[in-house]
């Protein structure tokens, strides 16, 4: 035990003292993710796609559209309840607002007794909007890990509902646009990007393992360890130590960088982060030493990572949705464990809508990772 | 497992390794005692590294057994590593931690350890301590990689080249380390190519060449052997050719090295006065005229047809 310790400590420093290693570690997730925030943020006005579902169809209706669609804030598109759905799990809406059946009766009954449902604006300010007597319940679906994106809409819905109300109230008209700066930047884009920083970050670490390990044995430090008493398991459980330790303070980052600099809440429990950011690294940690099993020299080594991970990095779904990808890669995408990892990751984070169900994703990664401790154990020489 | 003191430290019989088509040892046997440093000579390529690391159960042996502390080194070689000090021919150490920390590092392998300060003084590291090993001068990492072979009190120490890069100062406290090890009754097994050392160092040493041993037994043994004669020497002169010199009395070789002629002779007075009466006719005296011993270079270059480094 000490002899592991004290090699995982002796490990620990070298990584340490790698000035190199530590930059490219921990700055280039950094720099990526800032990059493409920037990127993805864009400049300008914010503006939000709302799926409009109207389902009742009568000229109220049409009048409370025409209400939303005079808010710059807003691009309404029209749609089925189910399309406007899935549309919006697929990312291309930011939320969905759902008019029920009824409404048009609703209204014509109010206009009758002026005196009921009052205060129905007051109660606009969450989610679905609370239904009483003789009101009808809005539907309003937002993502709430989007943070701003969610409570910007919610709140122009709430403005356009109170003042739809009041119209019908006071039996005039008053449909005024609603001119509110809201000091918000576009995030949509984020809450997708850091978890697929964070699955390329622990990819990265990974497989470029295989470096370092390489260089161990081209320098012959692992022939010199074996002439020693100490097990080789020590040696390989130290370096997976180290290399977890490093994915966790890598994950710590990022994630750190999301919440702090994009707003992006992390949803998910944490046991089940901690627990996909560890089999995500063991994963691709296993890739590193199946590379460390061919690669004869440190060059050849860095030459095959390379080949690896730069078209995992585009094909994984890391930067945008892999359903918008063009259909010839998408097979590619569908076999690349760094697909099932940005998933996991992505729904449990930030719950995003998943290209494969939870269970499948661990599943295929574990697969990975069998498959390669079988090929390295069968093919890694240590001279 | 573990014999009686007097059992030997390695016992190796018709070992046999080849790589691909260069069969790089074979079929050597040998044996080393407990208590003594036992040398390997050998130009480069002769197979003492491959002899060495199959003994410290790094590479396997195609044919052959080994048997080091009384354990076979190709069936349990884990039995016999925390017995066993190791300095491989190259040094392999972490560029980032320092030498201390190396140390440190290593002591934790072991059972036993000798202090980290012992090390650091034997191999006279103490000014270097704290700077990490990339920023060391080779000589210095091999003294540090020496040290590494010693960190676990080892009974059976092997150094294979370990003087390679080192100054004549660092050598000659290294010689000095080898010694007191051996009279702490450490045994010692180690390669070399300076003939100076095998003299200063070895108990007994075995020649090899080619994968085979040439020639075993002590520095005396080794010379008397094959020189029972002693060797006159002196600048070459012209007018003197080697066909008349080896027809002076009692000469039983004439060689002509680096501009130097060598007359070795049974009897160094009579050869040594017809060699000037020889000389007078032509009006000359012999420079720098001497007689010595032959050396292990002797017996070397008899043995392997050059010189150990070329
Ligand atoms: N791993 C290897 N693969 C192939 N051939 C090898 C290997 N190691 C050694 N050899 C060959 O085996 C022969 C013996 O090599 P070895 O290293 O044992 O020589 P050596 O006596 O230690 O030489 P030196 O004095 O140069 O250190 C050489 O011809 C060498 O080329
Ligand atoms: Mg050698």
């Amino acid at each position: 035990m000490s002899a592991f310790l004290t090699l995982t400590a002796a490990n620990i420093r070298s990584f340490v003292r790698d000035r190199t290693a530590l930059f490219w570690t921990f700055a280039f997730p950094v720099i990526f993710i800032l990059l493409f925030g920037a990127i993805f943020s864009g400049g300008g006005t914010p503006s939000y796609s709302i799926g409009w579902v109207d389902q009742d169809g009568t000229a109220a209706s049409a009048l409370l559209r025409d209400g939303f669609a005079r808010v710059p804030l807003l691009k309404l598109q029209d749609g089925s309840l189910s399309a406007s759905l899935d549309a919006m799990r697929k990312g291309s809406l930011n939320g969905v607002v759902v008019v029920p059946k009824g409404y048009g009766a609703a209204v014509a009954a109010a206009r009758g007794s002026s005196a009921a449902g009052a205060g129905a604006g007051a109660a606009a300010t969450t989610g679905p909007i609370t239904a009483g007597p003789g009101t009808v319940p809005l539907d309003v679906y937002t993502d709430p890990s989007q943070q701003t994106s969610s409570a910007t809409i919610r709140q122009v819905v709430a403005q356009v509902v109170s003042t739809t109300n009041l119209a019908l109230l006071g039996g005039r008209p008053i449909l005024a646009t609603v001119d509110r700066s809201l000091q918000t930047q576009d995030l949509s884009n984020a809450a997708f990007l850091v978890p697929g920083i964070l699955g390329m970050a622990l990819m990265q670490l990974g497989v470029f393992g295989a470096v370092p390990l390489v260089a161990q044995r081209e320098k012959l430090i692992l022939k010199r360890l074996g002439a020693t008493p100490l097990p080789r398991w020590t040696l390989v459980g130290s370096n997976v130590v180290l290399r977890l330790l490093i994915g966790i303070g890598q994950a710590v980052l990022i994630l750190g960088i999301g919440v702090a600099v994009f707003g992006v809440t992390v949803l998910g429990a944490l046991w089940l982060m901690v627990a996909i950011v560890v089999l995500g690294a063991l994963t691709f940690i296993s890739i590193g030493y199946v590379v460390a099993s061919f690669a004869r020299t440190e060059d050849a080594a860095n030459g095959i990572v390379q080949v690896i991970q730069f078209p995992m990095m585009f094909l994984s779904g890391v930067f945008f949705p892999i359903e918008i990808m063009p259909s010839v890669l998408r097979p590619v995408a569908a076999v690349l464990p760094l697909t099932y990892l940005g998933d996991a990751l992505r729904q449990v984070m930030v719950g995003g809508s998943p290209y494969a169900p939870l269970p499948l994703d661990l599943g295929i990664l574990s697969a990975w990772f069998v498959v390669c401790l079988a090929i390295s154990a069968r093919f890694f020489r240590w001279e | 497992m573990t014999g009686t003191d007097d059992a030997p430290v390695i016992e190796v019989v018709g070992l046999r390794k080849r790589y691909g088509e260069v069969l790089a040892v074979d079929g050597i046997s040998f044996e080393v005692r407990r208590g003594e440093i036992f040398g390997l000579l050998g130009p480069n390529g002769a197979g003492k590294t491959t002899t060495v690391e199959i003994l410290e159960g790094l590479r396997r042996p195609d044919d052959g057994t080994v048997h080091v502390l009384g354990v076979n080194a190709a069936h349990a070689p884990e039995q016999v590593k925390q017995r066993i000090g190791v300095q491989l021919q190259t040094a392999a150490l972490y560029p980032f931690l320092t030498v201390t920390e190396v140390l440190e590092l290593f002591r934790s392998f072991y059972a036993r350890s000798r202090p980290t300060e012992w090390l650091v003084q034997a191999v006279d590291l103490g000014e270097r301590r704290h700077a990490q090993t990339r920023q060391l001068s080779g000589g210095q990492r091999q003294r540090l990689s020496v040290a590494l072979a010693l960190v676990n009190e080892p009974e059976l120490v092997f150094l294979d080249e370990p003087t390679t890069g080192m100054d004549p100062q660092a050598r000659r406290s290294l010689w000095d380390l080898v010694l007191r090890l051996r009279s702490e009754g450490t045994s010692v097994l180690l390669t070399t190519h300076y003939m100076e050392e095998a003299e200063q160092l070895c108990d007994r040493v075995a020649v090899m060449d080619h994968g085979h041993v040439l020639e075993l037994g002590t520095v005396e043994e080794l010379v008397t052997r094959r020189f029972r004669e002693r060797a006159v020497h002196f600048d070459t002169l012209p007018g003197l050719d080697l066909a008349e010199l080896g027809r002076l009395p009692q000469v039983k070789r004439a060689v002509i090295e680096d501009g130097e002629t060598v007359l070795y002779t049974s009897d160094v007075a009579a050869t040594i006065g017809a060699l000037l009466a020889r000389t007078e006719t032509l009006g000359r005296d012999p420079e720098n005229l001497g007689i010595r011993r032959a050396t292990l270079e002797d017996v070397f270059l008899d043995l392997t047809g050059h010189a150990l480094r070329e």
